[in-house]
């Protein structure tokens, strides 16, 4: 399959990778362990690889996409919004043959199982959204994450710099061209859902729709999604707790064990 | 038809502010966010009343075309409406064409645009030409309601309904994936028939060639590299015949500036601080501007983030006169250059940048008037006959 970037894949340990065709859509898929089916969706970009979903797969059949147009799936012409990533996601369900899965979505995958959630309820067991994109919550906005010099976004997304610097190339590198088109790559797919606001604002209306257990987890120093927005989540899905990490920013399952375990504890 | 048969100059003014604070080197760009507080309205009156002055002299002195431009958020340039610009010179000039290049369509309604563009024209008695920019990466940020992921197909998609727009007799209906018309149907309609003639203007990116190609329009390349102008027109011709259409010399314009004097020493040391100001100040950003996400293909993407260019912030004066169309000196010395580079890319149509950067007016008087005095009669020997013309490689 042409990728978008040649980048080493990020096959988290005791994964398997594969490259599927969904209704037209390319795309490369991660899958491991045994157990109920848990589907992760993760977030506009993929530098820190899946590393934390490994020790989900000792309980579940954990599933990992990348998004088309992110990561190692090409681009999809027909992908301008977030309910064409809802559809596909469906679609890949039918195309897996699963009928009720366990949903975790990180920032962008947290917005699209929200909004895949209060359409398709049923299609779920639970629902964990981390640090979810898409709700407009006026006082404490998402970050406009194009508005950033690329060289400050690390620190907005975690805590600790140290976190992500094992998963940046050395500029001076052979490697750091590819990262630099990688990332271009997936801002642009990101842009074309989210260039102009990186909410859906109707989308609090319907999330009633969910009667499922759902989890929100944040890290307490999210500064992409602010943890304040928890408190909005939780007052319109009808089953939601909320887990906060101490500690922790935006990308809470790679800068904490808790994180992880927290999705685990949850959806055990 | 050979391009020494049909050479045309246009005279192109950007209207830069070059009011600046004293700190401006220690901003990254420029463009975007630099504060429109440091925009005196005065200053920039006094500026406008003299840019124009210089447009009415281009007229005066016999140049084929005007062109004025479009930026917005910059001190680059002061027209961020470039058809008032346009519409400001119509009245105050007689001869010359009137040059829009361009509005970005993406940044507006088609149907506007189609509009703003045949009043132009017939306020003008069809003095009108009209290239299409995307807009750089830049005006992405700067208009930041247009998604710049979606901006080659909208902007595709909003050429194609004001050819419509002029071609076809109104009412007409138009459904497409940006834009969908009920009742297209521009008043006035324009007056050259079936429209003004166009050019496609880009900085040589595949995309924008193929779709100058398709239509058999020109190419108004902006100021790139020679090696980059070249390469444009080279894939232009083969482009062009694949559609159909023949590639002319008229057809490829090639972007210079240019600075004349009596003697190639004077010349430098007139020109050079200011062209030094133009490519360090005025068109001073940074990489994440220049591209947008979405705005270029991920291999355009790999191109320009493996190899950093000169323009945009870089000077090197030795490099700039091997690699660029910069000819500053002796009329002789530049007719050899603008030859040179006419011959080598077979193009018959020069757009000169007579006004660069912070150039006062006493200087660009005189280079204007040198460069159609002096320069234009040796490489247009049958209008002007001159003895020099024989030592002209290509005349």
């Amino acid at each position: 399959m042409a990728t978008a970037a040649a980048r080493p894949a990020k096959v988290p340990p005791g994964f398997e990778r594969q490259e599927i065709n969904v209704n037209g859509a390319n795309v490369v898929l991660f899958v491991g362990g045994t157990g109920e089916p848990l589907l992760f969706l993760h977030g506009a970009g993929t530098v820190s690889g899946f590393n934390a979903v490994t020790s989900w797969a000792q309980k579940f059949s954990v599933y990992v996409p990348y998004h088309p147009g992110f990561g190692e799936s090409p681009d999809s012409a027909a992908f301008t919004s977030i309910n064409d990533y809802v559809l596909h996601y469906l679609d890949l369900l039918d195309h897996l043959a699963l009928d009720k899965v366990h949903l975790v979505g990180l920032s962008l995958g947290g917005w699209i199982a929200a909004t895949l959630a209060a359409q398709q309820s049923p299609r779920l067991k639970k629902l964990v959204l981390i640090g979810p994109a898409g709700l407009r919550v006026p006082a404490h906005p998402t970050l406009d994450i194009f508005g950033l010099k690329p060289e400050d976004v690390p620190a907005h997304l975690v805590e600790d710099p140290a976190v992500l610097a094992p998963h940046v190339p050395d500029p001076a590198g052979p490697d750091f061209l590819d990262f630099l088109v990688n990332d271009y790559h997936e801002m642009s797919s990101y842009a074309r859902v989210a260039w102009e606001r990186p909410y859906d604002p109707k989308l609090a209306r319907w999330l009633h729709r969910i009667n499922v257990p759902t989890l929100l987890l944040y890290g307490s120093r999210d500064r992409v999604t602010p943890v304040e927005q928890s408190k909005t989540w939780a007052s319109l899905i009808p089953h939601a707790d909320v887990k906060i990490v101490e500690g922790a920013g935006h990308l809470v399952l790679d800068e904490s064990a808790e994180g992880p375990r927290a999705v685990l504890d949850f959806l055990s | 038809m050979r391009w020494q048969d049909d050479l045309q100059f246009y005279s192109m003014h950007f209207m830069p502010y070059v009011h600046l604070p004293p700190d401006q080197d220690t901003y990254d760009s420029l463009w975007v966010d630099f504060s429109n507080r440091h925009y005196d309205p005065k200053k920039g009156h006094e500026l406008y009343q003299r840019y124009f002055r210089e447009m009415v002299l281009a007229d005066e002195l016999g140049y084929d075309g005007l062109v004025v431009n479009e930026h917005h958020n910059t001190v680059y340039s002061m027209m961020p409406v470039c058809t008032a610009a346009a519409a400001a010179l119509i009245p105050v000039t007689k001869r010359a064409k009137i040059c829009v290049f361009g509005v970005p369509v993406n940044f507006v309604m088609p149907n506007r645009l189609a509009e703003e563009y045949a009043m132009l024209d017939v306020m003008s008695g069809g003095r009108l030409e009209i290239a299409f920019p995307l807009g750089t990466g830049m005006e992405y940020w700067s208009n930041s309601v247009v998604n710049p992921a979606s901006a080659r197909a909208k902007f595709r998609e909003s050429v194609d309904i004001m050819i419509q727009a002029w071609t076809k007799e109104g009412p007409t209906s138009f459904d497409g994936e940006f834009y969908n018309y009920r009742y297209l149907n521009v008043w006035p309609r324009p007056y050259q028939q079936p429209y003004p003639r166009c050019y496609i203007v880009g900085t040589g990116s595949p995309e924008t060639i193929a779709f100058a190609a398709e239509r058999g329009w020109g190419y108004a390349s902006v100021f790139v590299p020679i090696a980059q102008q070249v390469k444009t027109f080279r894939l232009m011709r083969e482009l062009m015949a694949k559609h159909g259409h023949e590639m002319t010399p008229d057809k490829a314009m090639a972007n210079t500036i240019v600075y004349v004097a009596e003697t190639n020493e004077i010349a430098e040391k007139e020109a050079i601080e200011h062209i030094k100001y133009y490519f360090t100040v005025t068109a001073r950003t940074t990489p994440r501007y220049l591209a947008p996400p979405g705005y270029i293909s991920l291999d355009q993407f790999r191109i320009r983030a493996g190899s950093a260019t000169k323009m945009h912030g870089g000077f090197d004066w030795d490099e700039m006169t091997k690699n660029w169309r910069v000819a500053v000196g002796t009329p002789e010395r530049v007719a050899e250059k603008i030859a040179g580079w006419c011959e080598e890319a077979d193009s018959s149509r020069v757009i000169c940048h007579h006004h660069v950067g912070d150039m006062p007016h006493w200087k660009v008087v005189k280079n204007m008037t040198l460069f159609a005095e002096e320069v234009i009669p040796r490489l247009r020997p049958r209008s002007i006959p001159s003895p020099a013309v024989a030592g002209v490689p290509g005349a």
